[in-house]
């Protein structure tokens, strides 16, 4: 057993109803801009009246372990810490945004009054204080767990094993730490 | 589809690269250095302070909420998990709410309308004495029932009560009439008190046109989710794929404004299969025997051809309702379906009611119940007697036989202010966190109603489109800034108690209503009635519990009654039991039973144009209060969420596409909007999302972002309950 923890989040869209709750309680714990988001939701329709459904897909920065943002930073300022979390050391960041293209989630953002690029920390500052990221605490759904993969007694550790999740991007290899529930 | 092709891989091509490296690079030359961490350390480090308060986000849940501040700056809420209404759950309007503390709109010193129609600042002591020497004239002139108060029913409600009481008027007014008063009223005629469901530990549930998850109650969602986690079944009647929708087992597009002929008929079926607690029934219930000899006349290949949904459907869920009593409930709704929105309304609401009380769910876990309300102390125990409580009738006609004979007395009828203003009989009105000019059927009349009164002075903390009509704007501290009334909305399987507390002092000079009230009071001879401050009335409200202010402060919310318990209890009507057949109602000249009532207007059937108009909540907007709320509006422009909802199949037949513009009009107004096609909508209908169509100029972010339901609706009062019939509204649209 691994004493190291690795972080990782289970997202169920089946139970996201699309308030965006996650994304202003992230923008407040982070103190973002109004238009600075660290999360997102994409919204699908599937079907034809009267036979027909809706689904929303919650989307932020996926803490891949094989990440492609790292690779083409020029400084060194984006970089995977051991417990899986990716993350950016603004100090070393020039703003070139070779990251942000390179992301294919689409998860990095700007800061607007500072010019670094910023995103989903997965509020390193709430868990190292044992709580959840805010996302997570403020979804009245419980669409998202959040937990460490290297202890297999987590909430989520059980869930990846009794539940079929998927990854977003699989065939890109980039190995993210957020899972996905989805109906079909 | 699979959910990877949702996200486009690449949003950024070179061309937008290119744009956003350039505005960079300026960003970071203007900085000089790089060094972004050393100030980022400190400012994460500064010391964060939790208040336990409760959030005004929105006027009806008031959710208990720990508020954040940093450097004596508010940054964040988080639930307070022992609360009723919230569970420990904050929404998108709660976390958005406390950014209009530093709003630059917000109103900041007492002002005063000059002849030339603009604002001047004035201090607060000329403030209460203009004010309180035109309101003596008009009194003196026109007697006290010339004067109205309307505010949202928040915990300072007594205050305004107790103000106006005193001064002899009846006319303390709330925004039911366009909202939920239908679904109260019937709630009130069957069991004598509005109930609410057993979401959680109910093992089928079905809505009707009832959206939690859009018009947000945080505990109504957590408990389907956790229904469904326990393998409920959610069924969701609504003409819109609604956002609870989303997560529900079955969505039934039923056509706009026939839920009762829906009902009807599974009351017929649930009656003549012998579905129903035959015992419970016996017991329990008046005038069963009266609807079941005439609910033959509903069965469902009568109603399919009505609601459009196969009597197939209706056969089947009236037999898995039934099936699962008593742990099987039709929620009770809200707004969306019943609370003010057909001609049908009060009769739907009784047949939600009644369906509920034939299955036997009545006091029963996972049925409807009686939530426990904290009955808090009372100011008169503490040597301050409560003023008379007038014995004039409401000047709306709320509650009087022959007139409006179910609305109630604390809610009145909002909508009747400008018609009643413009006839005289109004002549003087306080407008308290409150926008009838945005909020209520047609502003081009509602405008001209309150403009016509002698004295309007308004309560809030940004100039409103009601506000901007007023002589008189009296800042409020926000909720961030000030102590409120001990509250007890926090209702459930406990009464609980909790207050707003001041989190920061107030940034501009502005006041708590209680100090308003009190000022106003001394200089209108009623003095007498306000000689107390809020941390007497608090204590004097908390005295029954055994808990101080100071204590609540720390814990922002607490139980104070026993536990729920399962089992009939009496109800407070007038048989003491469920009033299937109301003689109170046969005694006002209404149907004693529900029975199949045809919406008022209808959708022109040969002209393809023709439309009826809906309307409903998202999760992020309240009314019209949190659209000059720049992250929450952000999102509304991000996702081009103001757009109109318009059938696929519909919308091609009048030639539109997604995001093609279109003119709505009906007999009272035109707009312009985008539409969203999608196959998620009855094709006889459109809906619009509420909350947009400011037209203050003080809102530079809301400011003539979207459209309002308001601009399209005529003026109606239903016979019974005087709501406001805010779907009797048909609209033709055509591209722009």
């Amino acid at each position: 057993m691994n004493n190291q923890p690795k972080w990782a989040m289970l997202i169920d869209t089946t139970k996201c109803v699309g308030c965006h709750s996650c994304r202003v309680a992230c923008q407040n714990q982070n103190g973002l801009d109004v238009k600075e988001s660290f999360n997102r939701i994409e919204e699908q329709e599937f079907g034809v009246f009267p036979d027909f459904n809706r689904r929303f897909t919650p989307a932020q920065c996926q803490h891949c372990d094989n990440p492609p943002c790292i690779r083409v930073c020029p400084t060194g300022a984006s970089y995977k810490r051991s417990d899986g979390i990716v993350s950016i050391d603004t100090n070393k960041c020039i703003g070139c945004k070779y990251c942000m293209v390179a992301c294919p989630y689409n998860a990095r953002v700007i800061n607007i009054k500072e010019g670094y690029i910023h995103k989903c920390g997965f509020c390193l500052e709430l868990i190292e204080d044992g709580q959840a990221p805010a996302c997570v605490s403020t979804c009245p759904m419980g669409v998202r767990v959040f937990g460490d993969i290297n202890d297999p007694e987590s909430v989520i550790s059980k869930m990846l094993i009794s539940k079929k999740t998927h990854r977003l991007g699989e065939s890109l290899d980039t190995k993210p730490s957020i899972y996905y529930i989805t109906r079909k | 589809m699979s959910t990877e092709n949702a996200f486009d891989i690449r949003k950024l091509n070179r061309r937008t690269f290119l744009k956003l490296a350039g505005g960079a690079v300026a960003a970071a030359s203007a900085l000089g250095i790089l060094n972004f961490n050393h100030w980022k350390t400190i400012s994460q480090k500064a010391h964060l302070i939790k208040y336990a308060t409760q959030c005004q986000g929105c006027g009806a849940n008031r959710c208990g909420i720990f508020v954040y501040t940093k450097n004596g700056r508010v940054c964040k809420v988080e639930g307070n998990p022992i609360a009723n209404n919230n569970l420990g759950y904050v929404c998108t309007r709660g976390h958005g709410y406390i950014h209009e503390l530093y709003n630059p709109a917000r109103i900041k010193q007492p002002l005063k309308k000059t002849k030339n129609g603009k604002f001047e600042p004035i201090s607060w002591e000329q403030a209460f004495s203009e004010i309180s020497i035109k309101l003596n004239e008009i009194i003196l002139e026109n007697g006290p029932q010339s004067l109205f108060w309307l505010q949202y029913p928040m915990a300072n409600a007594s205050l305004a009560f107790r103000f106006m009481h005193a001064l002899g008027s009846p006319n303390t007014i709330s925004h039911g009439s366009t909202c939920y008063t239908a679904r109260n009223a019937a709630f009130e005629t069957t069991y004598g008190s509005l109930l609410d469901s057993d979401i959680q530990n109910s093992n089928y549930i079905i809505t009707i046109g009832r959206n939690p998850c859009g018009g947000i109650k945080l505990y109504q969602m957590r408990e389907l989710m956790l229904a469904k986690e326990n393998g409920a079944k959610l069924i969701v009647v609504d003409p819109r794929h609604s956002e609870t929708a989303v997560i529900a087992d079955r969505w039934l597009p039923i056509k706009p404004g026939t839920d009762l002929a829906f009902l009807l008929s599974m009351l017929n079926i649930i009656i003549k299969e012998g579905l129903y607690d035959k015992e419970f029934v016996e017991k329990n219930t008046v005038g069963f025997d009266v609807l079941a000899d005439e609910i033959d006349i509903y069965p469902p290949e009568w109603a399919e051809k009505i609601c459009d949904i196969p009597k197939d459907t209706i056969y089947q869920i009236a037999r898995d309702f039934a099936s699962h009593k008593p742990k099987s409930i039709i929620h009770r709704g809200y707004h969306g379906g019943y609370g003010a929105a057909y001609i049908n309304s009060f009769q739907t609401a009784r047949a939600v009611a009644i369906l509920n009380a034939v299955i036997g769910n009545y006091e029963q876990i996972g049925g409807s119940y009686k939530p426990l309300k904290a009955v808090l102390g009372e100011l008169k125990e503490g040597g301050h007697p409560a003023p008379m409580t007038p014995t004039i009738s409401k000047a709306d006609g709320a509650g009087i036989p022959g007139r409006y004979p179910a609305a109630s007395y604390s809610d009145g009828i909002t909508h009747a202010i400008p018609e009643l203003a413009l006839s005289g009989e109004l002549k003087a009105g306080f407008v308290y966190h409150n926008n009838p000019v945005r909020t209520n059927p047609n502003p081009k009349r509602v405008i001209a109603g309150y403009k016509k009164l002698e004295l309007l002075v308004s309560i809030d903390t940004v100039i409103s489109e009601t506000a901007a009509l007023a002589h008189y704007i009296l800042p409020e501290s926000f909720y961030l800034e000030r102590d409120d009334s001990i509250d007890n909305v926090h209702i459930g399987n406990y009464g609980q108690v909790s207050m707003v507390q001041k989190v920061v002092e107030p940034i501009h000079d502005t006041k708590p209503l209680i100090d308003i009230i009190t000022e106003l009071s001394k200089r209108l001879g009623i003095g007498r009635f306000f000689n107390f401050t809020i941390e007497e009335h608090n204590n004097l409200r908390l005295k029954p519990f055994n808990i101080t202010t100071d204590e609540l402060k720390k814990v922002g919310i607490k139980d104070v009654t026993n536990k729920w318990t399962e089992g009939f209890k009496p109800c407070s009507t007038h048989s003491k039991k469920i009033e299937i057949f109301s003689q109170t109602l046969k005694d006002w000249g209404v149907d004693p039973l529900p029975r199949w009532q045809e919406p008022l207007v209808s959708p022109d059937k040969s002209d393809i144009h023709s439309f009826r108009l809906l309307h409903g909540k998202q999760a992020i907007h309240t009314h019209s209060m949190t659209a000059n709320i720049p992250i929450l509006m952000e999102i509304s422009s991000q996702y081009n969420m103001m757009r109109l909802w318009v059938n696929t199949k519909r919308g091609a037949e009048i030639g539109l596409k997604t995001n093609d513009e279109v003119m709505i009009e009906s007999t009272i107004g035109k707009g312009r909007i985008k539409v969203r096609l999608t196959e998620g909508i009855h094709p006889s209908c459109v809906w619009l999302p509420s909350g947009y169509g400011i037209f203050s100029k003080y809102l530079d972010t809301a400011y003539n972002q979207g459209i309002s339901y308001n601009d399209f609706l005529p003026t109606y009062y239903d016979p019974v309950v005087g709501h406001a019939m805010t779907n009797e509204v048909i609209v033709r649209v055509t591209k722009s």
